[in-house]
């Protein structure tokens, strides 16, 4: 039996979820944006295992999807550092202030 | 074991294996007096270094990280059917993922102590964690499918119970794993991080009492890497050579092949050693998959489950 | 494995605090390289949580790949930004209180050592502002406090009252997931192969070496890379 409530895992989520849309939103390189991102990711990852361990703990279906987010997480992370490379090499700045091209 | 017995074992483990470790390299030092020593140098204990500018956190938490991280790693290996710190049931898996905190150590104390040696220690000790995590991964997969079981006493049980050394049944694999662990431990000739080039890297930045738990931490991996390639290879503290005395020959044995290897190449620089990686070790290794998972289709080592 | 009660809650206090801090230090702190560190220190804290939660592959795989990816990540701040270690920011930017605890340590006033990286970057121009936040940082701030709260008394008000604990999950966690990936999740498992296999084909194609010159600056770096190692120094 666990001592602490399914709503204590909840919250931690909750912050660190407040937490990563603040990097986002309020970081100014691109690379910083990218771990707000991960961290919004791992928020939901923490949720789905919590939600997993409280309610339904014998369908391993959610521990599945918490490895697909994680995969794709990496994924991404990998061509965004790609792209984030290709756009210094021409513009030499990574600041996202200064991605304007496509601004109408 | 209790978790006071387990930790008193732990560290009773890390300091005899660091001890063995260091003794055998420099027993063996003087047949390869042209082979950079990497990890192995020299350490000054009685010199107090204090490098200007560092980032105080990361350059005092380094060392204490590094031998952490072996120290965890070491808790998983059995001596013994009852003598091993915690028999997890994802042992395999959790010695992977525990070894690299050492390559993390490297990197903190090496931005942390911000000089130029060090700093560029940290970025060849990351590109090396690269290097060396995928085709380790393969080569300890095979062992793991042949026994079907991720905990490391089962799969001594599994080689005692099939009559079979896994080395046997997988020569690739075990090649493949001395040559990664070769490149884990940063061993001849992987030495680039704490090559005398850069004046051993991060260790030239640390004196003292710091220096000494960075030789017992790099002496205790390599023991590491090699106490896993005996259970996962050579049976363990199981088969006609058993116990806790035969599994401590055959760590001593794959640590003496570890070393003994390096000397037959030239040492490999960062971009070589990524190619390396990349072109040789992971295609080796998937093949390795392949065969072991064919040799299984065949009942190779499956004698153990009838 | 059974642990006490009392110490279960100590155990979950300690590794949330982990986990929220570790976040709050990411996107606080002044210098890059501790950003990172401290993001790597929340992914374990998630990690140590997943582990009271009786996940252990899970936690496990989560140390395994956000250890790697973030120092790789790290790597790559520490090519493209002007001032990784942060010490030139910490030492000429008023910051908050909260900047200030993360950056601690960062800053000395010592003439004579350069700072970690700083005047080697690229963009140094006279005038340009060094700040790590966008202007939209201000209310940007409020908006994580109002998420923050908003979802936070959501959950305490009305806490989820289906919540009945079910008996224990199976110990075998690498068996069942093992059968799941192999069984029901197939197509998934092979599409997230496929989806990393693009990936990789799609990073290496965008990070060749391009058409475009190089800045006049690499070349000399290209050359040092193509060179042969120089032989290990004797003695």
């Amino acid at each position: 039996m666990s001592a602490v409530p399914l709503s204590a895992y909840l919250v931690v989520g909750a912050l660190l979820f407040a937490i990563g849309l603040y990097a986002i939103v309020a970081q100014r390189t691109a690379v910083m944006v990218l771990m707000g991102i991960e961290v919004v990711l791992n928020a939901v990852g923490l949720n789905m295992v919590a939600f997993w361990r409280f309610l339904r703990p014998d369908d391993y279906s959610a521990q599945i999807f918490v490895i697909a987010i994680v995969t794709i997480g990496a994924i991404e992370m990998a061509v965004g550092l790609a792209l984030m490379m290709l756009i210094y090499r021409s513009q030499r700045t990574v600041k996202v202030d200064d991605f304007e091209e496509l601004r109408g | 074991m209790g978790v006071a017995p387990a930790l008193a074992w732990t560290i009773a483990l890390s300091g005899g294996g660091a001890a063995l470790a260091h003794a055998v390299e420099r027993g063996l030092r003087r047949t390869m007096p042209d082979v950079d020593p990497g990890p192995a140098a020299p350490v000054q204990i009685g010199v107090e270094r204090a490098p200007a500018q560092t980032d105080p956190w990361f350059y005092s938490a380094a060392p204490a990280i590094a031998l952490f991280g072996v120290a965890l790693a070491l808790v998983v290996i059995p001596f013994g059917g009852q003598l091993v710190g915690a028999d997890l049931e994802v042992g395999a898996f959790y010695y992977l993922v525990v070894l690299d905190f050492v390559s993390l150590a490297i990197a903190l104390g090496g931005w942390g102590a911000n000089t130029p040696d060090a700093v560029e220690a940290c970025y060849r000790a990351v590109a090396q964690l690269v290097a060396y995590v995928v085709p380790l991964g393969l080569a300890v997969i095979g062992p793991l499918m042949m026994a079907r079981t991720l905990s490391t006493v089962a799969i001594v049980e599994a080689q005692h119970r099939a009559g079979l050394w896994y080395v046997v049944a997988q020569p690739v694999g075990f090649a493949l794993y001395i040559a990664t662990g070769a490149m884990q431990g940063y061993r001849a000739p992987f030495t680039e991080p704490f090559a005398s080039q850069i004046h051993g890297g991060v260790l030239a930045a640390y004196g003292g009492a710091q220096a000494l738990v960075w030789r017992v931490a790099l002496s205790a991996l390599l023991f590491t890497i090699a106490a896993m390639g005996a259970v996962l290879f050579l049976g363990g503290y199981a088969g006609p050579i058993g116990g806790p005395i035969g599994m401590g020959l055959k760590t001593l044995g794959v640590l003496v092949l570890i070393v003994l290897a390096g000397r037959f190449f030239r040492a490999r620089s960062t971009a070589e050693t990524l190619a390396l990686s990349w072109k040789v070790l992971v295609p080796v290794g998937l093949l390795n998959v392949g065969l072991v998972g064919s040799l299984i289709l065949l009942g190779v080592g499956q004698s153990a489950f009838r | 494995m059974e642990i006490a009660p009392a110490l279960q809650i100590v155990l979950f206090a300690v590794f949330a605090a982990i986990s929220v801090l570790g976040a709050l230090g990411m996107a606080t702190t002044m210098s890059m390289f501790r950003s990172g560190v401290f993001l790597m220190a929340s992914f374990f804290g998630v990690a140590a949580l997943f582990l009271l939660l009786l996940a252990d592959l899970l936690s496990l795989l989560q140390v395994m790949m956000y250890l790697g990816g973030m120092l790789v990540m790290i790597l790559f701040m520490v090519l493209f930004s002007s001032d990784p270690g942060g010490s030139m920011m910490a030492g000429m930017m008023t910051m908050t209180r909260v900047e200030k605890a993360f950056s601690r340590g960062l800053s000395r006033p010592s003439p004579m050592a350069t700072p970690h990286g700083a005047g080697g970057g690229m963009d140094m121009a006279a005038g340009h502002d060094m700040s790590m936040t966008t202007p939209a940082r201000k209310w940007a701030r409020h908006f994580g406090w109002a998420v923050a709260v908003v979802l936070s008394g959501a959950l305490v008000l009305r806490p989820v009252a289906r919540a009945t604990e079910r008996a224990l999950p199976d110990p075998r966690s690498p068996e069942r997931i093992g059968d799941l990936l192999m069984g029901k999740y197939m197509i998934a498992f092979e599409g997230a192969g496929l989806l990393i296999l693009l990936g990789i084909f799609g990073a290496v194609l965008l990070a060749r070496p391009s058409e475009r010159p190089d800045p006049e600056d690499r070349g000399h770096l290209r050359a040092a890379v193509d060179a042969p190692p120089p032989p290990p120094e004797e003695g």
